[in-house]
């Protein structure tokens, strides 16, 4: 969907549900993402439904759920990934730092530079180590060598990737390893200096111990950022994350603080999906 | 049904077979007192083994589980029940142990508990206490172990009354500071399988509910 593809208003096949239980307190500053309502359908078919929900800065926010229950299609409406798929519609409002993601007059580009996004698997660019995280600046503007270096040094760092590639920057990125090369990709995001960032089942690709120094690197970063992450990695959805959002058919089921859910979860349908009795 | 869930079942009717044991134990030391039956006591404390033995093996098997299946929720709950469950049957069996190996120095000591009308009292309450606690193990039903909670005091009271009638005997006769001593300690041990019934309970409500009850008048902001 461009653009300028029309909005349609959700309301073939939806079904009104009492809202969610959700005690997350909000003594924790304004809201960075806001989302009232919010409905996006592919053609006829809901990918969630009046989803309401306050993510908060400087925390990671997990979003688990059975596949096909619209945890993805949340995460990517955050910064509009949804926009190339045909037929999409959306309805209600979903804001970031109080714009509205879905409004007409909203930038794509400024958007998506506030809202960085690490995926499944890692995507460098078939370019340098250093070439992958100028890759936003240089698209910004920015040409000055020290201060690209400068940016460059920060975002490796900020990843937790500069001390294992710092003597060779200019060396092929696809020639790191899978977990390297995820942590280029979210070095690659860091370096538009976004306030959010979306990562999409960021490990599910990566060994043990990759996956553990992406955990950590996610622990440090929520100390700047705001995370959101979908995993079906139920054990690193409570490793990671201070609040956990269950989804399930395209609706938001329950929203807790994520101790609270792995250990004495509301909804009989998030105890089931976390113990395995379904998904 | 997910092997876990299997699992934790199993381990739930293994914990039920141990609170049999527990409370087989305490009634043949409870009636070893009563019939002042030093071999029988002592059979109470030599075959603690058992259930000793049954504790470790229903640990271990609690480690196993959470190392292979990290449960969340319901499971993590009942996994960390019969963990902590498990503990004080065998502390209950532990105690009975120490009431069979009392039963010497009440023979020994000439303790008249025909005197202390306060002693059946204390038995027959903790007796029932742990009959109830079992069954509450059984269902893990809130309300059984919220019932169990509510009446803790009853125990202290019933203890209270008899140690306040063996001081003030000894009061009045300080040669008989021996004896006192020997019934409080032995009022003291089945005063303790009370609590410890509490215990369970205040577990139940955690593997019901995932609010931790214990303590709960002395933390801030109350259970959980």
């Amino acid at each position: 969907m461009s653009d300028t593809t029309p909005m349609r208003a959700a309301g073939r096949g939806m079904i009104p549900r009492a809202a969610p239980r959700q005690r997350v307190p909000q003594a924790e500053g304004q809201p960075v993402i806001r989302s009232r309502d919010f409905t996006l359908l592919y053609g006829t078919k809901v990918g969630v439904q009046n989803i309401t929900m306050d993510i908060y800065p400087q925390s990671v926010t997990a979003i688990i759920g059975p596949s096909g229950c619209g945890k993805s299609t949340f995460l990517r409406s955050i910064n509009r990934m949804n926009d190339l798929i045909p037929h999409v519609s959306t309805s209600g409002r979903l804001q970031v730092n109080g714009v509205d993601v879905y409004d007409k007059r909203t930038n794509l580009v400024n958007l998506r530079q506030q809202v960085g996004m690490v995926f499944q698997h890692p995507n460098p660019f078939p370019k340098s180590i250093y070439d992958n995280v100028a890759y936003g600046p240089r698209l910004q503007g920015t040409r000055s060598r020290s201060r690209l270096d400068e940016v460059v040094e920060r975002c490796l760092r900020g990843a937790a990737l500069w001390d294992e590639v710092n003597d060779n920057l200019k060396k092929s990125a696809l020639a790191l390893s899978g977990g390297q090369q995820q942590r280029l990709c979210i070095a690659r995001a860091l370096a538009t200096e976004p306030k959010v960032l979306l990562m999409d089942e960021p490990c599910s690709a990566l060994d043990p111990i990759a996956t553990g120094r992406i955990e950590d690197l996610i622990g440090q970063l929520k100390a700047i950022y705001t995370i959101v992450i979908v995993t079906h990695n139920m054990q690193q959805a409570a490793r990671v994350s201070d609040r956990t959002a269950f989804f399930c058919l395209g609706e938001l089921l329950e929203y807790d603080r994520t101790g609270t859910v792995f250990t004495r979860p509301a909804n009989k349908r998030t105890e089931g999906y976390i113990t395995g009795r379904f998904g | 049904m997910p092997e876990l869930q299997r699992h934790v079942d199993e381990l739930m009717r293994r914990l039920d077979r141990m609170g049999l044991h527990s409370q087989e134990a305490v009634r043949a030391a409870i009636a070893a007192v009563d019939t002042r039956d030093v071999a029988a006591g002592m059979a109470v404390s030599d075959g603690d083994g058992v259930v000793d033995a049954e504790e470790v093996a229903i640990e271990q098997e609690c480690i196993r589980l959470l190392a292979l299946y990290q449960p969340a929720a319901v499971d993590l709950r009942r996994l960390c029940f019969v963990i902590k469950a498990n503990n004080d049957l065998e502390r209950i069996a532990d105690k009975a142990a120490s009431v069979g190996r009392r039963v010497r120095h009440v023979v020994d000591d000439g303790v008249d508990l025909a005197q202390y009308d306060e002693w059946p009292d204390l038995e027959d309450l903790v007796t029932s206490r742990l009959d109830q606690t079992l069954r509450a193990i059984s269902s893990l039903r809130l309300e059984a172990a919220q019932a169990l909670i509510a009446s803790d005091a009853e125990v202290e009271e019933a203890y209270s009354r008899l140690a306040r009638h063996a001081i003030a005997d000894a009061r009045k006769a300080p040669d008989g500071v021996d004896l006192c001593v020997t019934l409080v300690l032995l009022a003291r041990a089945v005063h303790r399988i009370g609590e410890l019934c509490t215990n369970i309970a205040e577990d139940i409500v955690f593997a019901c509910t995932g609010d931790i009850v214990r303590h709960a008048d002395r933390r801030e902001g109350g259970p959980g």
